[in-house]
């Protein structure tokens, strides 16, 4: 088969993606917010689906979310490893309930766990595809999290694109370096025997090159005042300074608190399945 | 001029070292001076230089015997954060010196640290300084080199300390963008009085922008003079590594008696007076240079490119074309550097001949093999390729081991003695057992370059093989680079280090907007400016002298300029 170069589903793809997510790239309705209300609207989400076992409710609720992604903008990438994630997860529960004997009860009962799982990882796709890391950062500052917290999270996404840089080369060396196989098996599992050792083998030169470059970085830290901030209040306050909330975060919030309220009187009124309880 | 740093006796040990770094120093830096530090490989160079921003020894607590004053202060009795409103320090690793996304959050991080309020003010004056505004909002990952470098300095610019610090700013970059770091600090220095201390093993940029210079030996300086008189001790600082600019060396051969010159304008006045060029050394020089690229001489074909157009996508999905139906033949017996501006397409030429990435129009071929028909990793029987950065290049605990691992997985017969014959060969027995990252930098080229032998490819392909080297290192890759010719059918290297195009090339294929502009001879090149400029690249002195005096094709070598340049006695005669 003729090789060929490929804009999807490709080692280079899954970069672009991973890194259009990590840094709010698209835009998007909750991308515009302050960063304290999107973080207060993902906690909105990941605390009430635990609320109740109304089916009504984890169905709206879930389809809020649902709404929430599509205008958030989030990639294909994750969106679908979401779908394929929570199909197969559905599917092999229902085969055990199968399997064990279940009856409507249990496969309910997974139901709603289900969407309860689902709904949380949804709001959590909606909320980081929008934080790009300096506004995750100064959120967290601004919510008096640990200056070490904080920093580290806009460290660790100022050093990701490198690190998948770098890992991605040094899995071409051994690509290079390695016998090519003569043949890959039954299902290809010598190729996939391959790939997991080549991927953990890779994980040890790219871990020491990227220790060996964090040694600048502490010099480099300490001298632009990184301890020095972390004891004297003055530079949070100036970094925090372009936080506000305005009123478009306020009806953001009262609509989120509205909708979810509506599902909780929805649930009331439409009660499916209530027997199942 | 009053003092602004001053060292007193100083004697520093890193805790653990068997050694002192740093040996009764004594050392006077006069405000709004310009300042290289000079010497070899642990000299104490950079140790002397942290001592000045009180990293040491707040920081790397050794042993401290002796003072820094800087600015009047005692770095002893004051901390690093206090230090650094008076000092700022761009590190040779310069890419890691950045720790925020964006550009102007990073270089806004010290003001906003040390609660300045005028923060945004020093920012978008220290950007706007350096001319990088319009980078802005662009994520530090998304940089080249150059930028990257420009943002580590317009941080420390927006603190606006008294001293900068700059540490071997040639070494990671390539020369047209270090010209262009050159041109800033000196514009800093002119205009807010700054003192600037360069670490530079590069004479050529010493002589056109230092002051004064500081020649650091065996952890204590040896003298520091001014640049001129520092410069005409050419022996002196070619034993510690620094061999003089090819313009002091020429006028030092052609006619001794002038002053050391400091740029080539200086190097033609003083030879213009009494050099001639013999005419008849003009002609059949330039024709012997030229001879060897006619087609009928080239050998057969090792790699071909053909019609090939490539480009990728970015994070916002613009797909950018970095080759443009470009197709070049690679023949046996060639010696080709790919030279243009970054993001010519230099590295991706490359990769497209490995077959790690297959073209998106167009074909690539190497010994007759389509990159389409078979894998990457066949391929790589074929075609070797050796990263910029040789630690990308370690898989393995160690070097032998990292040199044997393409043989040995490839069951080839007789690899032990393949491995230990290319240790010897490559000076790297004595370190053979150690892990590559822990080598010098020279080393590590050598130790890829043993890699690359092992795997006794048809292609080698080199990305950038002296960037970051000091000069000395630099020969002797070049020399390496020429002996391979005997094992490996064709080299080619991407490269902006014009000194290895003059000395090792026999070919040079300029890339601009993602076709070969030109493919040519280094002569050639060198002689044609409005080329060179139009690819953003500088021709060796030695070049644009010879060109100055009037000799086409310019000369390659401060000997072949010596050798055609009819000295100051033919002068008298005539």
């Amino acid at each position: 088969m003729a090789r060929k170069q490929r804009d999807v589903v490709s080692v280079e793809w899954v970069k672009l993606e991973l890194l259009r997510t990590a840094y709010a790239t698209r835009g998007g309705l909750l991308s515009r917010r302050d960063p304290r209300i999107v973080l207060g609207w993902y906690l909105v989400f990941a605390v009430v689906p635990w609320l109740t076992h109304n089916i009504t409710t984890l169905a709206v609720l879930f389809g809020l979310t649902a709404v929430a992604v599509l205008v958030s903008r989030v990639g294909p990438l994750i969106l679908g490893l979401f779908v394929i994630g929570l199909v197969l997860e559905s599917t092999y529960l229902l085969l055990l309930a199968w399997l064990f004997d279940g009856d409507i009860t249990t496969v309910l009962s997974l139901v709603t766990l289900t969407l309860k799982l689902g709904t949380i990882s949804l709001a959590s796709m909606a909320a980081f595809v929008s934080l790009d890391p300096e506004k995750l950062s100064d959120a967290l500052i601004s919510l008096r999290a640990p200056a070490l917290l904080s920093f580290g999270v806009s460290y660790g996404y100022r050093m990701l694109p490198i690190l998948m840089t770098e890992f991605h080369t040094i899995v071409n060396g051994f690509r290079l370096r390695s016998a090519p196989l003569e043949r890959r098996g039954i299902l290809g599992w010598r190729a996939v025997v391959r790939l997991s050792t080549t991927l953990v083998q890779a994980f040890y030169p790219m871990m020491l090159n990227t220790a060996k470059r964090t040694r600048t970085t502490v010099e480099a830290l300490e001298t632009r005042g990184f301890t020095f901030a972390g004891e004297s209040p003055l530079g949070r306050d100036l970094r925090l300074a372009y936080l506000r909330v305005g009123a478009a975060d306020v009806v953001l919030l009262a609509v989120t608190l509205v909708l979810v309220a509506a599902a909780f009187v929805t649930g009331a009124q439409v009660p499916l399945f209530a027997q199942a309880r | 001029m009053p003092a602004v740093i001053e060292v007193r006796d100083l004697t520093f040990r890193y805790p653990g070292a068997e050694v002192d770094s740093l040996v009764g120093v004594d050392l006077t830096i006069e405000r709004g001076d310009f300042v290289a530090v000079v010497g070899g490989n642990g000299s104490g160079k950079t140790t002397l230089c942290k001592t000045f921003n009180g990293l040491i020894p707040h920081f790397w607590s050794g042993e401290m015997l002796g003072s820094v004053h800087v600015g009047g202060t005692d770095t002893h009795e004051s901390s690093v954060a206090a230090l650094s409103h008076q000092v700022g320090y761009v590190y040779q690793d310069f890419g890691n010196q950045l720790v925020r996304p964006t550009v102007r959050d990073d270089v806004a991080f010290g003001p906003i640290n040390f609660g300045l309020t005028d923060h945004a003010e020093r920012t978008e004056q220290a950007m706007a300084q350096l001319g990088i505004e319009h980078l802005a909002s662009t994520f530090v990952w998304q940089l080249s080199g150059g930028q990257e470098h420009l943002t580590a300095l317009a941080g420390v610019l927006a603190m606006r300390p008294e001293v900068i610090v700059v540490d071997e700013p040639v070494a990671e970059l390539d020369p047209v963008r270090a010209e262009e770091t050159y041109r800033m600090l000196a514009r800093v220095n002119a205009e807010q009085g700054t003192t600037v201390v360069v670490i530079e093993h590069h004479a050529e940029f010493i002589a056109r922008y230092a002051r004064s210079v500081v020649l650091m030996a065996q952890g204590a300086p040896r003298w520091h003079l001014p640049v001129r008189e520092a410069l005409s001790r050419t022996e002196e600082l070619a034993e510690h590594g620094i061999p003089a600019p090819q313009v002091v060396q020429a006028v030092r051969a052609l006619a001794p008696a002038a002053p050391v010159p400091l740029t080539v304008e200086e190097a033609v006045t003083a030879l213009a007076g009494d050099a001639v060029v013999t005419s008849s050394g003009v002609s059949t020089s330039g024709a012997a240079r030229a001879e060897p690229t006619t087609t009928a001489r080239r050998g057969p074909v090792v790699g071909r490119l053909e019609g090939v157009t490539h480009g990728y996508r970015d994070v916002h999905g613009h797909l950018s074309t970095v080759l443009d139906d470009l197709s070049l033949t690679l023949h046996e017996g060639e010696r080709i550097a790919v030279v243009g501006s970054n993001g010519a397409g230099k590295s991706t030429l490359l990769r497209l001949l490995t077959g790690l990435d297959v073209p998106r129009v167009g074909e690539v071929e190497v010994e007759g093999i389509s990159t389409r028909s078979t894998s990457a990793a066949r391929l790589a029987d074929h075609v070797c390729y050796l990263y910029q950065h040789p630690e990308q290049m370690f898989l393995q605990d160690s070097v032998r081991q990292d040199i044997a691992m393409f043989p040995q997985q490839r069951r080839r017969p007789g690899t032990a003695e393949l491995v230990e014959e290319i240790l010897d060969r490559l000076r790297l027995r004595e370190v053979a057992d150690r892990d590559g990252r822990t080598l010098s930098g020279g080393q590590q080229r050598r130790a890829t370059l043993g890699i690359a032998l092992a795997m006794t490819p048809a292609l080698l392909l080199l990305d950038e093989p002296t960037s970051s080297l000091d000069v000395g290192t630099r020969r002797d890759v070049t020399s390496m680079l020429a002996a391979l010719a005997e094992r490996i059918r064709c080299v080619a290297v991407a490269t902006h280090d014009m000194h290895l195009v003059a000395e090792w090339a026999t070919r040079v294929v300029v890339l601009h907007g993602g076709r070969v502009l030109a493919d040519t001879t280094p002569a050639e090149l060198f002689d044609d400016p409005d080329l060179m400029a139009a690819v953003n690249l500088v021709p060796p002195q030695v070049s644009v002298l010879g060109r100055a005096l009037g000799i086409h094709p310019p000369p390659l070598s401060v000997e072949e300029l010596t050798a055609r340049v009819a000295g100051p006695v033919t002068a008298g005669v005539r």
